[in-house]
């Protein structure tokens, strides 16, 4: 149901934009990989601790849960936008006038 | 302290009252009861008395006051206030120089004749749906002291539903003006996204941001609406439209809108929703259901979008200041500047793709009724609540109803319907720019006596 409805939503845009459907065909909507946050709670403790380092974000003992947690729950969430399928040409919402 | 912003206005223009008492009873009755609200961090007391004399003296020259003459109101704290600092609910923004100057919609509606009395409480850097603030204590709902104002404008609701002040601005990404609307028992206007300016508050997710009015009467949005449209080159999302006035058109009501109501995700599935939702719709002739594409990814996606954007934001000071934040908004700050690049454009892409298939809708019908929140207002520090049967925390699904709309910038009207012992908000959602069809609904529903703002006895 929830593949039949995205379908029909990437249809929808294509025949809004016209001439581009070639593309929209071309991708299947795909199975979603399993997203990080399906895989082992060592994971996220390791990305959580490799972004950090990355960001040069200093995450005490004591946080490190709380945030973890949510990193989690936006891996989750993140996971339904991940999955749903829409064509190569979607633009995103932002248009930057120059 | 129960008048209306039209009531007040209309007196101050005619002489019945002058500013300097309508400012002095509203300092009385903010320092008697803003003890129990806690809505206030700032009164700008001595402003608003000059400010009163500056009207009393106009208005004995015979100069002609604005729509909005004498009528008290104070901001959420993330509005600039010149002289102060900005604070948005937190600790680190103490820190600020003060404000060189005031947000536009302060100025725009001072320029109308309204009267700054302050400002406001608020969940930290407006990353809350509930009105608890670890620094600067919890805003407590005028209706029952023991529970929530909702949030983030939880001192707007708070201000408002107390009687303090007829009219506070608050900020809404999402939902956090239409939220304590419901639990206060207010009419909040989201208005449509780049209507009304963001110049000079401080942001929280600039895709999603919005700001508006908390009122106790249709007709008081719509006049504060008024005077605050406009374009401003200030706002870089600020629309080129035209101020498109809606008081004037209030008393068209419910005559010839087509309203339906949102079912699927949206249907009311607990007892004070279906009882505001059936209330509503009946006096609506709303008799059909209508179906949002796919709100559940909608609200993910504004998810993903507030988690990234506001850790960005905020990315330099949880380097540098991560003790000064509360905790629980710190760790979701953090965990949001480590959302990946891919889901953030996804989700973007998706607002679009959700743009579209929504506002095919409006074809065949003006407006779109939804609940606004999923109860009434829970207790202070309530960390669960029951939804079909399954136990929810509330934090977080607070806004389950108002996230899938200000995700694409619609713009909404909250109703309040006075239900027993706590009212509960119902959305009036339009099409982009037709705010005139959200009010005039809103104004119809008042009259038809199905919604009201009610004085709890404090």
């Amino acid at each position: 149901m929830k593949r039949k409805a995205a379908r029909k939503a990437k249809a929808a845009t294509a025949k809004k934009r016209g001439g581009k459907s070639k593309v929209v065909v071309a991708k299947k909507p795909r199975k979603p990989q399993a997203p990080v946050a399906a895989k082992t709670a060592d994971a996220i403790d390791g990305l959580v601790a490799a972004s950090a380092q990355a960001l040069g974000l200093t995450i005490e003992p004591a946080w490190r849960g709380g945030v973890k947690f949510n990193l989690q729950l936006i891996l989750r969430i993140g996971a339904l936008v991940d999955e749903f399928p829409l064509p190569d040409d979607a633009e995103p919402a932002p248009v930057f006038d120059a | 302290m129960w008048n209306t912003v039209a009531d007040i206005a209309t007196a101050v223009a005619s002489g019945r009252a002058s500013a300097a008492s309508v400012v002095e009873a509203t300092i009385a009755r903010i320092r008697e009861y803003d003890p129990l609200l806690n809505s206030f961090t700032d009164i700008t007391e001595q402003r608003a008395l000059m400010r009163a004399s500056a009207l009393d003296h106009a208005r004995a020259a015979g100069k002609p006051l604005g729509p909005l003459a004498g009528v008290p109101f104070a901001v959420k704290n993330l509005f600039d206030i010149k002289g102060l600092q900005t604070l948005a609910g937190s600790k680190i923004n103490r820190d600020l120089p003060p404000a060189m100057r005031d947000a536009t919609l302060v100025e725009r509606l001072e320029d109308a004749g309204a009267i700054l009395m302050g400002a406001l409480n608020m969940g930290e850097y407006a990353y809350d749906f509930t009105g608890e603030n670890i620094h600067y204590g919890a805003s407590h709902n005028p209706h029952d002291l023991e529970r929530m104002t909702g949030g983030s404008s939880g001192g707007s609701g708070a201000a408002v539903a107390g009687g303090l002040v007829p009219l506070a601005l608050g900020s809404d990404t999402n939902g956090s003006i239409r939220v304590p609307a419901s639990l206060c028992g207010l009419f909040g206007l989201k208005a449509t996204y780049g209507r009304l300016s963001r110049a000079r508050t401080f942001p929280f997710v600039a895709s999603l941001d919005h700001v508006g009015p908390l009122a106790r009467s249709a007709r008081d949005l719509a006049l504060a609406y008024d005077a605050m449209q406009g374009h401003d080159p200030n706002d870089p999302v600020s629309g080129e439209r035209s101020v498109e006035p809606v008081t004037p058109l209030l008393e068209r009501g419910d005559e010839g809108l087509r309203v339906a109501v949102a079912g699927g995700y949206f249907k009311c599935r607990t007892a004070e929703t279906v009882s505001a939702m059936d209330r509503v719709a009946a006096a609506l002739g709303a008799n059909r259901d209508i179906e949002l594409p796919r709100p559940d990814r909608a609200r993910s996606a504004a998810f993903v979008i507030t988690a990234a954007e506001g850790g960005a934001l905020h990315l330099d000071r949880l380097r540098t200041r991560a003790r000064d934040y509360d905790p629980a908004v710190r760790d979701r700050l953090m965990a949001g500047a480590m959302t990946p690049a891919s889901f953030v454009v996804k989700a973007q892409k998706l607002r679009r793709w959700y743009r579209t298939e929504v506002l095919k809708l409006f074809d065949g019908v003006d407006a779109i009724l939804a609940p606004a929140t999923p109860c009434t207002a829970p207790l202070s520090g309530q960390q669960m609540f029951m939804l079909d049967g399954v136990e929810l925390p509330v934090r977080a699904n607070l806004g389950i109803y108002t996230q899938p709309i200000s995700f694409i910038g619609l713009p909404v009207v909250a109703v309040p319907v006075p239900l027993e012992p706590l009212p509960i908000g119902i959305q009036i959602i339009a099409a982009p720019w037709r705010e005139d069809v959200a009010l005039r609904l809103a104004h119809a529903l008042e009259t038809k006596g199905i919604v009201g703002a009610t004085q709890p006895a404090l």
